[in-house]
């Protein structure tokens, strides 16, 4: 019993971790479903939210959850821009060309802000962010249950908004199948692009609860990066549901893993845990 | 899909004189900025060599250069600690990066394309984690985060080093003129070209890209290997970090990705970048960005793109053929 007393914490914690990891993939899951490309500057554009929120706190005093009201059209912009004058031209050159770019992209991203922030780690100290509450045996930062609260109204929004909107439908029609949405009149290339701008405010969000929750330096994204890729493979290519799933996986996996291996072997765990879906399970549990 | 090139022939020849003149620089006593500039133009050469021999020719972006780099230079370091010459150091070090690729081709050859580039992504990171945590052979101030020097090196001079890594270099452009001419070669331009008709014509595509993916493993970890008996330090930040992966895409792109002469002129260009930028810190690495976006949407072909077009070219490469 004082075993599972003592793992109740680290489990809650996971479960509610997976929140975070789910809005971070959930980006990379939509372009990775719908427009088949692998946006490896997608960790650095989440942390683009975070610097977001921290400038929006320490400049102008604003609470970083309030801020998203601005930062997710800026990011919107930003992502409609980055689809339509980069990706898809890429895209029309070759497969190789949009990870280079991407790449490209990463390199530029990771150190504008140690330019502009410098390397040193910052983070989202907010008067919640430190509280925690307790239920039985279980102690739990505030900011964890925050962003598992998050993931649930993102989740919920993301899914009505492909179901019931026109641009919704266009953007699920454009993904089954490119050419027959386009012999159907949809504009794919602008269709992509407001998939990739919905990515990016996606990843608004994910910055401001990434920065609640970690500190994080310019080149925290790629270690976000890696798990959003294994949260995406794991849950299926462009599944809202799968997507989930496979943050709860992951949260609970780093957290499960910190309590029986350490702090230090953490992230460990949750990289090897990317290698062993891509070999055993590489098309995920909610995979088409 | 890529327009129809004439390899140059007939140019084994020259590169032979123009090896033996550079073995020469040491002896004739060029200065020693100039040995470091072509000793650092010989590993980058060999490392873009082989990431575009994955890239170019087996279309397999790999993101982890710096995997096979950093085992391979951990193998060293750690052999010597354990009495292993420094010679056969480099050795083992370019084994033991193609035995990690031989197993890792498992979970990441499973899919193609975009699974192939995260798993590849991943294997640097986890690499660097194992060896903050785990420490071989333990001493006061080394192992872990802090790394280990190369030992038994004291009478290694520049001139050796120097000439380890243009025998590598020479080596890794006749190691793709070999394979690009024998049956892997050919292999890997039909599963270039459409991966199922080659698969359905009998052309065993797993093991094509496994051997390519291991013989590029061992050159890049012969390459790091060496550079890490010139540096004679070695910790897990520097070793598995994703600069190795600039510089290689960097030297390819700028070449010419999936064009046989590009990694020359590519390679050139990034260690001019290199010196020319060392002192800018960030904004080097935001230059160096830029160009990767810039010349893949505006000339994808790099470098050799726009020579192979000139009529200069095509007249010197017939002149070569005559020799």
């Amino acid at each position: 019993m004082t075993l599972l007393n003592e793992l109740a914490t680290p489990i809650v914690m996971g479960l509610m971790l997976g929140g975070l990891y789910a809005v971070i993939a959930l980006g990379l899951s939509l372009v990775f479903g719908v427009i088949k490309e692998i946006n490896i500057a997608h960790g650095d554009l989440v942390i683009l939210g975070s610097y977001f929120g921290y400038v929006a706190m320490t400049v102008f005093g604003i609470d970083p959850i309030l801020s998203l009201i601005i930062g997710m059209p800026i990011l919107f912009g930003i992502g409609f821009v980055i689809q339509k004058y980069l990706f898809n031209r890429a895209f029309k050159i070759s497969m190789d060309a949009t990870l280079i770019i991407a790449f490209g992209l990463s390199l530029i991203l990771q150190n504008t802000y140690q330019l502009i922030w410098t390397p040193m780690a910052r983070g989202l100290t907010t008067s919640y962010a430190l509280e925690s509450f307790s239920a039985g045996p279980v102690h739990v930062p505030l900011v964890y249950l925050l962003d598992f609260l998050a993931a649930i109204a993102v989740m919920l929004f993301l899914h009505l908004f492909l179901k019931r909107t026109y641009l919704g439908r266009a953007i699920r029609a454009a993904a089954q199948n490119r050419k027959t949405a386009h012999l159907m009149g949809i504009n794919t290339d602008r269709v992509y692009a407001y998939t990739f701008a919905i990515s990016m405010a996606l990843a608004a969000v994910a910055g401001v609860f990434l920065g609640l929750t970690f500190s994080f330096t310019p080149i925290s994204g790629m270690s976000f990066l890696i798990i959003a890729l294994g949260v995406v493979v794991l849950g299926g290519m462009g599944s809202i549901v799968g997507t989930f799933v496979g943050g709860i996986t992951f949260g609970l996996a780093q957290t499960l893993g910190g309590y029986f291996f350490g702090v230090a072997a953490q992230m460990l765990v949750a990289y090897v845990m990317v290698l062993v879906v891509l070999a055993v399970i590489p098309r995920g549990i909610f995979g088409r | 899909m890529k327009a129809k090139i004439p390899r140059p022939r007939g140019v084994l020849t020259p590169l032979i004189a123009v090896t033996v003149v550079l073995a020469l620089f040491p002896v004739i006593g060029i200065s020693r900025a100039w040995l470091l500039y072509l000793f650092l133009f010989f590993i980058y050469l060999s490392m873009a060599n082989m990431w575009n021999l994955l890239a170019g020719y087996s279309g397999l972006v790999s993101l982890c250069p710096a995997a096979f780099v950093g085992l391979a230079g951990y193998t060293l370091a750690i052999g010597t600690w354990f009495g292993l010459p420094w010679y056969l150091g480099i050795i083992f070090g370019g084994i033991a990066a193609a035995a990690f690729a031989a197993i890792v081709s498992f979970p990441v050859f499973r899919l193609k394309g975009i699974y192939f580039a995260i798993g590849t992504l991943v294997l640097p990171e986890v690499l660097r984690y194992v060896l903050t945590i785990w420490i071989p052979i333990g001493a006061p101030v080394y192992g872990g985060g802090s790394g280990y020097t190369v030992k038994g090196i004291a009478d290694v001079s520049g001139s050796h080093t120097y000439w380890m890594a243009l025998a590598i270099g020479a080596a890794s452009i006749f190691l793709m003129r070999y394979i690009l001419s024998s049956k892997l070669g050919s292999g890997l331009a039909a599963i270039r070209d459409n991966e199922n008709t080659a698969a359905s014509s009998g052309v065993n595509v797993f093991s094509l890209k496994l051997s390519s993916f291991v013989i590029a493993a061992f050159v890049t970890g012969i390459a790091g290997a060496i550079f890490y008996v010139y540096q004679g330090y070695i910790e897990p930040v520097s070793a598995f970090s994703v600069r190795w992966l600039v510089i290689v895409m960097l030297a390819t792109v700028i070449g010419g990705e999936g064009t046989e002469e590009g990694p020359v002129p590519g390679a050139i260009v990034v260690v001019v970048l290199y010196f020319l930028l060392a002192r800018y810190g960030e904004i080097s690495l935001i230059i160096q960005g830029s160009i990767l976006v810039g010349i893949m949407l505006l000339a994808p072909q790099g470098i050799m793109g726009f020579i192979r077009k000139t009529r200069a070219y095509r007249y010197l490469l017939k002149f070569i053929a005559r020799l």
